[in-house]
């Protein structure tokens, strides 16, 4: 007859912790063993009717009482810019048409019904053991000290918004883009002729919009032109379908839209399939948004209620001409950053990580950049422009910068004043990073320097290895 | 010796593969007899099976070596999905389904021995435009195998429609499932589960220049022994030192280069780093709203609010973790990793004993058994009918699958 496997696995875990441990009382080890497990199985059996308590309800927020340090700011009632589409009612729940569709009872006020029967077991189980104690979760009030913890935490104010959504998040991914530059095809973006009145209409329509806004002039102009116009030439035509997968933003040019969303999630067949109408949106309005970030399913049916014309624009599109510009401008940086004597020894990685934090800056024709006698505090790469530097003394400028040239570099290695000043001689655009962002990220400038062997760095720093980890 | 071995192993079938052809013998190296195949089958099972005795970790170096000559992680030319008894379906995705497994006709003393493999049909990974995913995925688990934090991968094979992943089964569950229970966890419990994911993150990116790119409690699994296990890795990619444009991840735990796409790299685990800590704190993320627009936006401006019970040094590791200027964010600046684990509020941590697996875990998960399953939820049985893996798609895609 064999032993019961439980005895088994119980003196088999026994043994691991023993051998690891190498206590020297053996005896007393072995007794806080099997105390230690005991304690968490009743923990387990404890937490686990806990867990059945909550079959078929979320575990969501009345699971949670008390006042609500976070207040309403995250519940989306300062809606702005974008969303400029109207609302039928106070519902927030549906602050945008474009939403992704979170799980049904992260929405429905019909779920805190489910909860109801959590609410008793929910302060049991609010904190877990320390450290040392090996025990899985808060043991029963029996247990001294577990109490005294859960005090802790249901004292603090802490606690959530009131319509968190506690499921299973999912992961979301859009379409994997390689740089133009860095492969073969010849991508440009499409552009599409627009009116000096349409464009601006469209920048006004999109100026809210976080996606936008951080968009330079060229980047934006290349996006306003990829906007292509579609006329919808009578009422009752879908543009966006909910629960369809999502490609297209759309800016309304003229006309209207109603907005509808189905409880279900998606659009059901029947004349009662499109849901409730809960919004409206008319000209410079825009939906759609989340489809620019990736594939998630439609959260609304939009549909014309008059002849009507949009601007569309492609997720893909859209990414490739910001990747696009991102990719340029690093490189650009890079290649620039290489011709800087001060810090040719800088590995490939540590070019890019400056690369990274450089920060552009546009300035008018005859800006003075850096002045001389000043503190040097930041070092400047001209990326497009003209600029020349005087000096005290001499009314010529003694020298021109064109693109690609940098200076100021030295502040990077000490406090010295400024030796010229440079002046803009036209429009430009110049990269900076101040010393401390430099040396936030690679140390001081000096120990760059005194690298004596670059070429030895380069080497060693082969794949995957990260130069700062190295020589620490 | 070999017709016992063979008559053992299909004795002991899984009923699932009864009705199926029998598989096509494209794996066995060309040259060796049926019998030479069938000793070197049994030969690994051994080995996958002495492996999960000690379940060691390796050290950084004894990782860092060529996945081929290491005990775990290499691809298997000689496992079949038919080495394996299928117990029970632990998760699923949209393409691939997590097995508990254990080894079929087990030797006296294996039957315990008890595996999580991960099943990926190749017809569903090519539709969901995930090929390049589940390469990066495979490559970077056979490349970090043996970490003490990091979902084991023993072995990888693949037969004519599908492609095998042999994990090291996590009975605890995920941290997630203890999360949400618990509401959020306390300092020490978060300290000591934050501080394992730092030794992690420090031996992806700086060991591995990798990028893990979906860190949340949803991907943390515990071990039978209480500590972490990263797993799901569908969206690492070896970066380098060149920085990546493609949006993976998850809404919440979104850095905000990403969604900005300006080009990313392994700066966004520091951020997701700091989301994760204050939901273990907190009980949910920083950012959140119903419209995951909302979300973005919110990240993109990077206020973090605080709830009035945080301890200063929990909010200062947050906020420093959470900066939207990377050159200013903890982890990324100089010295890494090493800026995150000397931050005040992981002093209590022993990194060394850590590492080494010899501090006791808050949860350590009561176990009837190295098979008991249940801190996974049920799920819905495979779907019958399945996608064919035509001559077309095999002629397109399988050199693409060729490292498993």
């Amino acid at each position: 007859m064999s032993l019961p496997s439980d005895y088994s696995n119980e003196i088999n875990s026994l043994n691991r912790e023993v051998l690891k441990a190498q206590p020297s009382d053996v005896l007393q080890f072995c007794a806080n063993f099997f105390l230690r497990r005991l304690e968490s199985q009743r923990a387990e059996f404890l937490l686990s009717q806990q867990h059945s308590n909550q079959k078929g309800g979320g575990m969501a927020e009345s699971n949670f009482p008390g006042s609500n340090p976070f207040g309403s700011s995250t519940s989306g009632t300062n809606l702005s810019g974008m969303h400029s589409v109207e609302e039928e009612d106070e519902n927030d729940v549906f602050a945008s048409p474009t939403a992704s569709s979170f799980p049904p009872n992260a929405m429905d006020p019909n779920t805190s019904r489910n909860q109801a029967s959590d609410k008793s077991g929910s302060s049991t189980f609010g904190n877990f053991g320390g450290f040392s104690s090996g025990s899985r979760s808060q043991p029963p009030s029996s247990f001294p000290g577990g109490a005294q913890q859960q005090q802790v935490n249901t004292d603090s104010s802490q606690s959530f918004p009131n319509n968190y959504n506690m499921n299973r998040r999912t992961s979301v991914s859009a379409e994997s883009l390689n740089p133009t530059s860095a492969s073969d095809d010849n991508w440009t973006p499409p552009h599409h002729q627009k009116t000096p009145d349409q464009q601006a209409r469209l920048k006004a329509a999109v100026s809210g919009n976080f996606l936008f806004s951080h968009l330079d002039d060229e980047q934006s102009a290349q996006v306003l032109g990829a906007l292509q116009e579609k006329s919808l030439p009578a009422k009752g035509i879908k543009v966006i379908t909910q629960g369809d997968v999502g490609d297209y933003f759309y800016v309304v040019e003229s006309g209207r839209f109603d907005i509808y969303v189905n409880r279900s999630g998606k659009l059901e067949p029947g004349p009662d399939g499109l849901g409730n109408k809960v919004g409206q949106v008319g000209p410079g309005g825009s939906f759609g948004e989340l489809a620019l970030m990736y594939n998630a399913p439609r959260a609304a049916t939009v549909m014309s209620s008059e002849p009507s014309t949009l601007w569309a624009l492609d997720r893909v599109t859209f990414r490739r001409i910001l990747m696009d510009s991102a990719f340029q401008r690093r490189r650009m940086y890079e290649s620039f950053l290489e011709e800087v004597p001060l810090l040719s020894s800088l590995t490939p990685y540590e070019r890019s990580k400056i690369a990274d934090a450089l920060s552009t800056t546009k300035f008018p024709s005859n800006t003075t950049i850096i002045k001389e006698g000043d503190v040097g505090r930041a070092f400047y790469i001209l990326e497009s422009g003209t600029a020349e530097v005087y000096k005290r003394g001499i009314d010529k400028p003694v020298r021109k910068y064109g693109k690609g040239d940098y200076f100021g570099e030295l502040a990077l290695l000490d406090d010295k004043p400024r030796q010229a000043s440079v002046v803009s001689s036209s429009e430009v655009k110049v990269a900076q990073l101040g010393k401390e962002g430099f040396q936030r990220l690679l140390g001081p400038v000096e120990g760059i320097m005194r690298r004596n062997d670059p070429s030895k760095m380069e080497g060693s720093a082969g794949e995957g290895v990260d130069p700062l980890a190295q020589g620490r | 010796m070999a017709a016992a071995a063979i008559h053992r192993i299909t004795s002991h079938l899984h009923h699932k593969h009864d009705d199926e052809p029998p598989p096509p013998k494209q794996n066995a190296y060309p040259g060796e007899s049926e019998e030479e195949v069938m000793a070197r089958r049994e030969e690994e099972k051994q080995l996958i099976a002495d492996w999960e005795d000690e379940k060691r970790p390796l050290e950084p170096d004894q990782i860092a070596i060529d996945p081929a000559k290491k005990i775990v992680g290499h691809s298997s030319k000689h496992l079949r999905c038919e080495d394996f008894e299928l117990i029970k379906t632990l998760g699923t995705g949209t393409f691939a389904r997590v097995w508990l497994a254990r080894l079929a006709g087990p030797k006296e003393g294996d039957q315990d021995k008890i595996f999580a493999l991960k099943v990926l049909r190749k017809p569903d990974v090519i539709r969901l435009k995930q090929v390049e995913h589940v390469r990066n995925e495979r490559n970077v688990l056979a490349a970090v195998a043996g970490h003490p934090f990091v979902t084991t991968m023993i072995a990888s094979f693949q037969d004519h429609d599908t492609l095998y992943m042999l994990l090291d089964y996590c009975p605890g569950g995920e941290v997630f499932s203890y999360l949400r229970r618990a509401r959020r966890f306390n300092e020490p419990t978060s300290q000591f589960y934050a501080a394992e994911i730092v030794l992690i993150l420090e031996f992806l990116h700086e060991n591995q220049g990798v990028a893990y790119r979906d860190l949340k409690p949803e991907n943390i699994l515990i071990d039978a022994e209480g500590h972490l296990k990263l797993v799901d890795f569908g969206f690492a990619k070896k970066v380098d030192n060149r920085e990546t444009y493609t949006l993976c991840g998850t809404p919440e735990y979104l850095a905000p280069e990403v969604i900005r796409n300006t080009g990313h790299g392994c700066a966004v685990d520091w951020w997701a780093f700091g989301i994760l800590v204050y939901e273990f704190l907190v009980g949910q993320p920083p950012f959140w709203d119903q419209n995951p627009m909302k979300i973005y936006e919110q990240i993109v401006e990077g206020k973090v609010r605080y709830p009035s019970a945080m301890s200063p040094e929990a909010r200062d590791l947050i906020g420093s973790l959470c900066t939207v200027d990377t050159s200013k964010r903890l982890g990324n600046i100089k010295g890494g990793a090493g800026t995150v684990k000397s931050h005040p509020w992981f002093r209590q941590i022993d990194w060394d004993a850590l590492y080494h697996r010899r501090i006791q875990g808050p949860i350590v998960p009561h176990l009837r058994g190295p098979a008991d399953t249940r801190n996974f939820d049920e799920y819905d049985p495979e779907p019958a009918d399945r996608d064919p893996y035509t001559r077309e798609l095999q002629e397109k895609y399988d050199s693409s699958f060729a490292d498993f």
